[in-house]
């Protein structure tokens, strides 16, 4: 009864690359992200980062943005992967688009610079998480519907979440859904607190993982009607065929034991898409690094997939956690494994840890044709989610 | 197709009923908005006897800005030594659906919404269409926002955008109950470039 959403173009802008081709290059050659930060005024040059390698100004000169015009680094991520989305879609002409972007930092970048200081009067409209999008809306002019999830770093996952919902029902026929997220001081120190940051490369789900490294980035898919891509003639990538959010409800920063929250996230997809978890060719895990996300996601995949877990990896040892954006980075991901019939091995992987799955490692992409793989998402508050993207037949 | 009905709405809880719905013991290391949002939450959960809604959602034009304040502040005085684990925990922007998730053991679909002035509407139009669909039977849909000292000393600084501060709650049923307050046939989003973004309850008495 209910519509069936397909992607019909995406985007992307990573500490791998700007757009598909250069992110899809780098994972099938192995080649990671991670460095010594370069862009974030911070004194913290311990622990690597997955950058953007591109400056502010550099951004606003391939997008075309003046100097004097203030604006966020999510908004200027968020923009180049947008138009990548939009460009790769053929929909540069086509008002009554609706856009759903994940964010958490927003403008903080702007606003750490001055606080407490007053703000120059035409940066005073960008802190928000709102402002962020609206803005992205506008520099196109395409979009008569906005809206802005803000789940921590399941923020870009839930926003495509709510793309799916919108087209179903039928209350839309075109949804670019995705996120951005820029680095700040605000949330590197933050992280820095909680004591959760590597000081080497992180290395998911490995018993000498020792935290997180951040990153930055932006994403967007474009989700559509299955008849309205046919009768544009609109290449069709994908199906979203699955999604799932649950809470984990057990603690604002810290992983159940047991990944309740994950295990149903994981569980209501595989649901909505109709599947069975054998099914499912490679999953794309939440995989932050941390001791507690990795041993929790670990525990509720066992459960999902019954002790018979599919090739599993955290292509955030290439990225950095790319917080709000990472599950729309991490989705575009899966669509270049489909595309190119390849799976990213796992960087930085080398010892077993019983508590845990074990990745995809080595130095060689396992090829092949996948009809499912599953993306994790899983933010604070026990934010957590799941999707499945299908081979389109 | 459901009908979506609003069958509790909450707001201004007065302090002196606190302890009615949440022991002083529980939420001693909570922040006034997470305390505020969460008594309003328990208190919608109560009077509509629907302990454990299929979904929370919460809209939040700015998140919690004490926190977000106080670890801006952290960093201005000390630098980057500064460490406030607390304050970065309970800064983003879906501490408040998770809180309400976490006290009521409530695993179900949650999500937080923070775009500007219409982020409670559209936390409600995700809901109504879950609803509408069948996909859920009860939701809580929730907004809360506070105004700290510095943001009242300078307004403007965290965006033009007109934030009240409150906690407010909706339950919301596709069964009608005996005194549903009103049904909701539609939820509008508008978004005008160059416009500060719209939204409209269509209520039905």
């Amino acid at each position: 009864m209910s519509r069936r959403v397909v992607v019909t173009g995406y985007g992307v802008v990573s500490a791998l690359g700007v757009g598909a081709e250069e992110n899809a290059q780098a994972l099938m050659r192995g080649l990671s992200g991670i460095g010594e930060v370069r862009y974030l005024p911070t004194e913290h040059h311990e622990f690597p980062v997955g950058e953007v390698k591109l400056s502010n100004e550099a951004l606003r000169l391939q997008l075309g943005i003046p100097d004097g015009q203030p604006c966020s680094r999510t908004f200027l991520l968020g923009t180049m992967a947008l138009r990548e989305a939009l460009d790769h879609a053929h929909l540069r002409n086509h008002p009554h688009l609706a856009l759903v972007s994940g964010t958490t930092v927003g403008g903080m970048d702007v606003t750490e610079q001055h606080y407490p200081n007053p703000l120059p009067a035409s940066e005073m409209d960008i802190h928000d998480c709102g402002a962020s999008t609206q803005a992205m809306a506008d520099y196109f002019g395409l979009f008569d519907y906005a809206s802005t999830v803000s789940t921590a770093c399941s923020s870009a996952m839930n926003a495509m979440i709510l793309g799916k919902l919108l087209i179903e029902t039928g209350e839309r026929d075109i949804v670019v859904a995705g996120g951005a997220e820029a680095l700040s001081l605000f949330h590197l120190n933050g992280f820095k607190s909680l004591m959760i940051l590597d000081e080497q490369p992180c290395r998911p789900f490995d018993k000498q993982r020792r935290g997180l490294n951040l990153g930055e980035g932006a994403a967007f898919l474009v989700l559509e009607d299955e008849e309205l891509a046919h009768r544009r003639g609109a290449d069709i990538f994908a199906v979203l065929s699955g999604t799932g959010n649950a809470c984990d409800a057990f603690h604002q920063t810290a992983s159940s034991e047991d990944g309740e929250g994950a295990f149903q996230a994981m569980r209501k997809a595989l649901q909505d898409a109709g599947l069975s978890p054998e099914q499912i060719d490679y999953v794309n895990a939440h995989g932050t690094g941390t001791p507690n996300n990795d041993a929790s996601e670990s525990a509720a995949l066992r459960r999902v997939f019954s002790g018979k877990v599919p090739p599993v990896s955290s292509t955030k040892s290439y990225t950095g956690h790319t917080t709000s954006a990472s599950g729309s980075i991490e989705s575009v991901f899966c669509l270049l494994s489909m595309r190119h019939g390849f799976l990213p091995f796992q960087k930085e992987f080398e010892n077993i840890d019983e508590q845990c799955i074990t990745p995809l490692s080595g130095n060689e992409c396992p090829r092949g044709e996948w009809r499912h793989l599953m993306c994790n998402s899983f933010g604070f508050g026990g934010n957590d989610s799941s999707i499945i993207l299908s081979r389109y037949e | 197709m459901n009908k979506v009905f609003v069958v509790a709405i909450v707001k201004d809880v007065p302090a002196e009923e606190y302890n009615q719905y949440l022991p002083p013991m529980k939420s001693r290391r909570m922040g006034k908005l997470q305390r505020r949002a969460l008594v309003t939450a328990l208190k919608a959960m109560d009077i509509s006897g629907i302990d454990v809604p299929n979904a929370i959602l919460n809209g939040t034009a700015l998140g919690c800005m004490d926190h977000t304040i106080k670890l801006l502040q952290g960093l201005h005085e000390e630098g980057e030594v500064v460490s406030m684990p607390t304050s970065f925990m309970q800064s983003t922007h879906n501490t408040v659906a998770a809180q309400i998730a976490i006290y009521t053991h409530n695993h179900g679909y949650n999500t937080t919404y923070a775009h500007r002035a219409i982020s409670f509407e559209c936390a409600l139009h995700d809901a109504f269409l879950q609803m509408k669909a069948g996909r859920l039977r009860t939701a809580l849909v929730c907004v809360n926002d506070e105004l700290t000292d510095f943001q009242q000393a300078h307004p403007g600084y965290f965006g033009h955008i007109e934030v009240e501060d409150r906690s407010e709650a909706w339950m919301l049923s596709v069964e009608p109950g005996e005194h549903p307050l009103f049904e909701i046939e539609n939820v509008e989003i508008i978004h005008e470039p160059g416009a500060e973004d719209r939204a409209v309850i269509h209520k039905k008495l």
